[in-house]
């Protein structure tokens, strides 16, 4: 091993990082050149002084007044946003996150019907997906054959760079499956890993296939729907559901786009719905089960 | 605490259910724990300690609200890093600044030594061990230093301070990570995305630049 080699090599062995060939033939060289055994006593030795440099600095500063540490007011602060954002004690919405439509807030845990009737307004949900890009949130498009793409293509006319989103694992797509348990567990499992990536909040965009042969039947998309209500209730999770009204039966439209609902957008405006009814009581009206897969809470 | 965990730990495990279950003192321990390094870090990514706050404060919002889709994959400290730096480089591109370690490569080579050619990576002079002006032990490591002393390491802080801050913004990132803050090799590779060799090699060349700066510092005196 040459000076240089051995240079270049000090970090790794000050990481432990060597396998044994490296190490004994890095020990041999130091044993025999001071000049070496000098660099890599420096390199400790700074490494060692770098270490707690930083608190230092806070210390320092702490004497001019300089903010460090979360003391006082700041701590009451976080402590306030602990409770008042947690999910623990959360008895109402807690709206506060642009829905990117017309400056309407949402809160996390909401689902949402947004009907559409005009193409100007199915591509109006891009900007659903436009603000969770900016705020660094990731996005899932879960859709029917050709519509993920639609929106993409949107997306892009309107400047968003989804390529550079699917690249960063900020954007997913999902399709539809025949069963509707699996399409809950393919939302959960999306929900995790993006919250797991340090996602601050999660959009779902919904596009369900109602009537495609590869996606569930009618009254079990009518069960994941409601489902979907609880399953994300204390989720930092936004699911909005577009429903296309020229195109989807009147029975969709009421069962699942209102029924299903605790929030409606339509005309410019995000709103509570009355007619929207709690899971429990939905699920117990439906006729009776077809043998579809498992009932009961998924979270 | 300077130990990668590669899964949340039964510790984890508890902290996770005492926030979920609303615990006041378990989340100010959190905090307390995290809150000075979080905002350090976060001040890599954006142009003022201000913006730095507003990223932290976000980072914790992400947390009380993601603490129930969390599933334990990593570390609780890993995953709350990967929140503040989801935050900060998202902060970064909308202040238009330009993000280290945007795309986990290390592209960037000006303002950083290489090192190791021919020995000149080395500075006879220097030993950071040595007290620079009296040969003794260097106050740098003196627990308890006297006032003359307490100058001498302000100023020799100031160097290092200095001398970080002059690297490549790549390199700044990953020295301050791994040597400043103590997280781990593993830690730094998955919340910056880097491969394991390119986190050896900034932190190589990081270190190198440093050493190099401050060795004409302490050639001064």
């Amino acid at each position: 091993m040459s000076c240089s080699e051995l240079a270049d090599a000090v970090s790794a062995y000050l990481e432990g990082e060597l396998d044994a060939v490296e190490r004994d033939r890095f020990d041999a060289h130091i044993r025999g050149c001071p000049g070496c055994r000098l660099l890599v006593a420096q390199s400790q030795a700074m490494i060692g002084a770098l270490r707690g440099l930083e608190e230092a600095d806070d210390d320092d500063v702490d004497g001019d007044d300089a903010p460090r540490g979360p003391i006082g007011p700041e701590k009451e602060r976080l402590v306030a946003l602990f409770h008042e954002h947690g999910f623990h004690r959360r008895a109402h919405r807690d709206p506060g996150i642009p829905l990117g439509l017309d400056g309407a807030l949402a809160a996390p845990g909401d689902h949402l019907a947004y009907f559409w009737e005009s193409e100007q307004e199915f591509e109006a949900t891009v900007g659903f997906v436009a603000a969770g890009a900016a705020q660094g949130e990731t996005c899932v498009l879960l859709g029917h054959e050709g519509v993920n793409d639609r929106i993409e293509a949107a997306s892009n006319r309107a400047g968003l760079d989804t390529a550079t989103l699917r690249r960063e694992g900020r954007l997913h797509f999902a399709s539809g499956t025949r069963s509707p348990g699996a399409l809950l567990e393919i939302l959960g499992a999306q929900i995790e890993l993006a919250v797991d990536r340090g996602a601050p909040l999660v959009r779902i965009l919904g596009n369900l296939g109602w009537g495609r042969p590869d996606w569930p039947d009618e009254s079990d998309l009518l069960r994941f729907e409601s489902r979907v209500t609880n399953a994300v209730r204390k989720l930092p999770v936004i699911v909005m559901c577009a429903y296309d009204v020229r195109r989807l039966s009147g029975s969709v439209l009421l069962l699942a786009g209102l029924e299903c609902h605790p929030l409606t957008y339509r005309r410019g405006a995000l709103r509570s719905n009355e007619l929207y009814v709690p899971a429990e009581k939905f699920l117990g009206a439906l006729p009776p089960d077809a043998g579809s897969d498992e009932e009961g809470p998924t979270k | 605490m300077l130990v990668a965990h590669p899964q949340a730990s039964a510790a984890d495990a508890a902290v996770i259910s005492a926030l979920r279950d609303g615990d006041e003192i378990a989340f100010t321990r959190l905090v307390d724990q995290h809150h000075a390094a979080l905002r350090r870090i976060a001040r890599l990514f954006v142009s003022s300690s201000a913006v730095a706050d507003e990223v932290v404060q976000e980072t914790w919002l992400a947390v009380v609200r993601g603490v129930w889709a969390f599933q334990g994959r990593s570390s609780l400290r890993t995953w709350i890093l990967r929140i503040l730096i989801n935050r900060a480089k998202t902060r970064a591109q909308r202040e238009g600044r330009t993000v280290p370690l945007a795309d986990g490569r290390i592209a960037e080579t000006a303002g950083a030594p290489s090192s190791g050619a021919g020995g000149s990576a080395f500075s006879p002079d220097l030993d950071l061990t040595q007290d620079p002006v009296n040969g003794r032990g260097s106050p740098l490591f003196d627990p308890d230093p006297s006032p003359e002393a307490a100058v001498l390491v302000r100023e020799a802080r100031a160097h290092l301070r200095a001398a970080i801050d002059a690297l490549p913004a790549n390199q700044r990132t990953v020295i301050t990570m791994r040597d400043l803050e103590g997280y781990s090799s593993e830690e730094v590779c998955n919340v910056l995305g880097l491969t394991g060799t390119n986190q050896r090699v900034l932190l190589h060349r990081a270190r190198s630049g440093v050493r190099a700066r401050v060795a004409g510092y302490f050639r001064k005196k």
